[in-house]
């Protein structure tokens, strides 16, 4: 799970199958865009960081965090999980500092993970901060709220709330994630933001056939697993066939010897693998005809009743 | 000791039992049936001429051993049809065309006569000895090819029934085989050469006769309890 506030919400709740997202993120580009697109799977979550109209940065978490892939790896697979059609995408403005602060944020080196706020010594922390001059974040989060406090040498930059853009130097005390029951936190150090100098993701390689790629991958697993599934099904009707086909030779030996059993062979060539009603009753129509040369209607009725009863039973 | 009523009788009867099958059961068994009705027609008409006045035109007795000839080729197709059920389970045909099919050619037999000379009493010996020697012919394959039916359906009702027919043809054999031996060697002319020959013979004729029909009503009325 990656949690950063939201900043200005662009666009919320997308479903990212139903765009072109190289088209979409050529928008983006083309209007300068900065601020970060969140895409969220039950396989884990995307984060495209653009500053400027460049794509600087790119990062994808698996749910299970035993995947973490970065720069085109992390668009490749963003894009796979965009394609399977369970993800949702949401788009964030930021100024364009911040979004250099969340690119380092997600780069960052974790201090303290996932600690409980109401067990720590939280002077002591910031003490712990300011005494080692650490440059970096502190992210408070509890339920789906997230607050960033970030620090440069030590001291206190400022807050990135929900439904902000920028670092303000003030906290809300009324919108303070730190009060909520069952808060926790994250530390991490951090590099200069205002040092780092990211190339432009899109300007080096061409996001359409990432995109292109994905979609085959998507198109032909999901061709593969339709083929599995009918496979399946055919399996198991030509199972459910067999079965039957079997059940009816038993029963016609018990009733009219050897010889009903191919009776029984010939007269099942007019059942299809589906089994259905209509192909049966002209099964035991035909089945009747040939049974008539050698037996008697008493024998064949008797016969014809277990069968339909046994079939019965197995439906 | 003349067993003309005694023969009449059950082949009456033999032929009541064979058609009343006929209509009451699959197709398959038409042919068989037909023919057995036939040599009631064959056997009554010769049967008769001393009991019916106009029997004895030798049309009438030509007619009665073509029909004779017809009967045993149609019941041999109908267990040819038979066997190749039994190895194929596939029957095709109508009843209907099967007894059309036999009355067309029993009025072109009749037609073939008509348009011909009179019959005398040596075209009419020639006429039964092709008859005869049809039936003992087709006899023995015919008990081959009930044996080759019964292989197929021998755990089936209707089984026991094929072995009755092995049976109605080994007695069709030695009924038409003596009959045959006779007209061959022209034992009648010859009889007091070889009485016994002569004699065994007609008694073999004779019985082979009287059992050809009962176990053919034996055999129908078998089929049709074990195919109740």
């Amino acid at each position: 799970m990656i949690f950063l506030p939201r900043g200005i919400p662009v666009r919320e709740k997308v479903n990212p199958a139903r765009i072109n997202l190289p088209e979409a993120m050529g928008k983006l580009r083309s209007g300068s865009f900065t601020g970060y697109l969140r895409f969220d799977s039950s396989a884990g979550t995307g984060v495209v960081i653009f500053e400027r109209g460049k794509l600087v940065s790119a990062l994808y978490i698996s749910a299970d965090e035993s995947e973490r892939l970065i720069a085109y790896d992390a668009i490749a697979r963003t894009f796979e999980v965009s394609i399977l059609g369970n993800a949702t995408l949401n788009i964030f403005r930021l100024a364009p500092e911040l979004a250099m602060g969340i690119h380092t944020l997600l780069h960052g080196h974790y201090l303290y993970r996932g600690q409980d706020l109401q067990l720590v010594n939280i002077e002591g922390l910031l003490r712990r901060i300011k005494d080692e001059q650490i440059n970096g974040c502190l992210r408070v989060y509890a339920e789906e709220k997230v607050v960033l406090i970030f620090y440069d040498q030590g001291n206190a930059l400022g807050f990135f709330h929900d439904g902000t853009d920028d670092i303000v130097n003030t906290a809300d005390l009324s919108k303070s994630v730190a009060r909520l029951s069952g808060a926790k936190f994250d530390l991490l150090e951090t590099a200069y933001a205002r040092d780092l100098v990211l190339a432009d993701l899109m300007a080096s390689a061409d996001l359409g056939p990432i995109w292109q790629r994905a979609r085959k991958l998507l198109l032909e697993d999901r061709r593969k697993r339709e083929e599995q599934a009918i496979r399946s099904l055919e399996e198991g009707q030509e199972l459910r066939y067999q079965h039957t086909r079997m059940l009816l030779k038993t029963i016609a030996g018990n009733h009219i010897g050897k010889f009903g059993v191919s009776q029984v062979d010939k007269a099942f060539s007019l059942v299809g693998p589906e089994l259905r009603a209509e192909e049966l009753a002209n099964f035991y129509l035909e089945l009747h005809r040939l049974a008539k040369l050698v037996a008697g209607p008493k024998k064949i009725n008797a016969m014809l009743d277990e069968m339909k009863h046994q079939l019965s039973l197995t439906d | 000791m003349d067993l003309s009523i005694v023969h009449i009788v059950f082949w009456l009867i033999a032929g009541l039992a064979s058609f009343s099958f006929s209509i009451g059961n699959a197709r398959v068994w038409t042919s068989i049936c037909v023919g057995f009705v036939l040599i009631l027609l064959a056997e009554v008409i010769p049967a008769a001429v001393p009991l019916l006045p106009g029997l004895q035109l030798p049309q009438v007795q030509a007619l009665g051993y073509i029909s004779g000839t017809v009967a045993i080729m149609v019941i041999t197709h109908g267990f040819q049809e038979y066997y190749m059920f039994s190895r194929t389970l596939e029957v095709e045909g109508e009843k209907l065309h099967v007894y059309l099919g036999v009355l067309a050619v029993l009025v072109a037999s009749m037609i073939f006569i008509l348009i011909n000379p009179t019959p005398t009493s040596e075209t009419l010996r020639t006429i039964n000895i092709v008859e005869n020697s049809c039936w003992v012919f087709l006899s023995v394959i015919n008990i081959d090819t009930i044996r080759k039916i019964y292989q197929a359906v021998k755990d089936t009702p209707i089984s026991k029934g094929f072995v009755a027919f092995m049976f109605v043809f080994g007695f069709i054999f030695l009924w038409k085989g003596a009959a045959l031996y006779i007209q061959v060697y022209d034992l009648d002319m010859i009889a007091e050469f070889f009485p016994v020959r002569y004699a065994v013979s007609v008694y073999v004729h004779e019985f082979g006769n009287l059992l050809t029909s009962i176990s053919i009503g034996g055999t129908f009325l078998l089929l049709a309890r074990l195919l109740r």
